[in-house]
């Protein structure tokens, strides 16, 4: 009798588990990228983590900001740098969102799905409204998520004032984000 | 020797120095985290109760403006295994009873010292500290420590 009752109470938790409706992320991929007719510029992030709640459409990105890499030890400094992201102060940007054309996403079926996420991007501890195209992809079961915008870098407040950084780095930079939940 | 043609050798010399100057900082190498002396030692706990209790304060003693961040020892019990998106191996260091760990990510280069490992194992692996851990109310849940360029140096 008593072994039964854990078996259902087992069960009950398994199948639990797998309705759960928070996906988490920490298979992520953050890129940065700014072009010039001085140099192109790229960095890549692995360490971001993300959760997706299919029921309600909220998503949030959590970005280590030193986990950015770039090709040259300068740039990296720079991009660290109190003129630039200020990565002490500010060791995380973030995004908090939500999917507003829930209806046209079905997360429980397969396919590839265009959704409109509404909601705050926080960076270099400044946050900004955003309103971007995400493609979520469904296999399997699996989701994953991939999207490019734009970002103007004096809206966060991060601007050099002079220097080589001010000329070699564009004003707006493209961000792509890839995260399998 | 002409006082023209000695200010014009002295430029010369003084212009090549400065382009030397400039390239090797253009061409700056990353930092060899491996071969940059430990600054701090610890247990997995140890690190992830310091951050919990006071995050500034934490990351004024471990993040470093220009992102050359602390070196840290990193002494714990494995508790996952898994990929990252640039097919980097990650090590999760932490005790079951505590509400974070320290994530530690091993680039292609350490990649091979960690093939004979499993869950359950003690180790101490060195790498750069990119962040710290904190409960985060957006996701709503506990963020590990983030280490980087990792190396298994006792197992």
């Amino acid at each position: 009798m008593k072994k039964s009752f854990l078996t259902i109470i087992a069960a009950v938790a398994i199948s639990l588990t797998a309705f759960a409706q928070k996906q988490i992320s920490s298979n992520t991929h953050m890129k940065f990228f700014s072009t010039t007719p001085a140099e192109d510029i790229e960095a890549n992030n692995y360490k971001a983590v993300s959760t997706l709640d299919t029921s309600t459409g909220d998503i949030v990105f959590s970005v280590p900001m030193q986990s950015f890499e770039f090709e040259k030890a300068l740039m990296q400094e720079h991009f660290n740098s109190k003129n630039f992201l200020n990565t002490k102060a500010n060791p995380k940007a973030k995004l908090t969102g939500k999917v507003t054309n829930l209806d046209n996403v079905k997360f429980n079926t397969d396919g590839t799905y265009t959704a409109v996420v509404e909601g705050d991007l926080t960076i270099n501890g400044v946050s900004k409204p955003i309103k971007e195209n995400v493609t979520f992809n469904v296999e399997g079961g699996k989701i994953s998520l991939s999207s490019k915008f734009n970002v103007t870098l004096a809206d966060y407040e991060v601007a050099f004032k002079k220097g080589k950084p001010s000329t070699n780095i564009a004003k707006t930079v493209e961000i792509s984000v890839e995260a399998n939940y | 020797m002409g006082i023209t043609k000695k200010i014009f050798i002295i430029l010369g010399i003084g212009i090549l120095i400065a382009g030397i100057i400039g390239a090797m900082l253009f061409f700056k190498p990353h930092r060899d985290v491996q071969n940059t002396d430990t600054d701090f030692s610890y247990q997995a706990s140890e690190i992830v109760n310091e951050y919990l209790t006071d995050a500034n304060k934490a990351n004024n003693k471990y993040l470093d403006e220009e992102g050359n961040s602390k070196v840290l020892e990193i002494i714990g019990t494995i508790a996952e295994i898994s990929e990252d998106f640039n097919h980097q191996k990650v090590i999760l260091l932490k005790s079951a009873t505590d509400k974070a760990g320290v994530s530690c990510t091993f680039p292609q280069d350490t990649d091979s010292h960690t093939v004979n490992i499993k869950t359950g194992d003690k180790i101490t692996v060195k790498g750069v500290i990119r962040s710290g851990a904190t409960f985060d109310e957006d996701l709503d849940m506990y963020e590990n420590v983030i280490l980087e360029k990792c190396d298994i140096i006792s197992k």
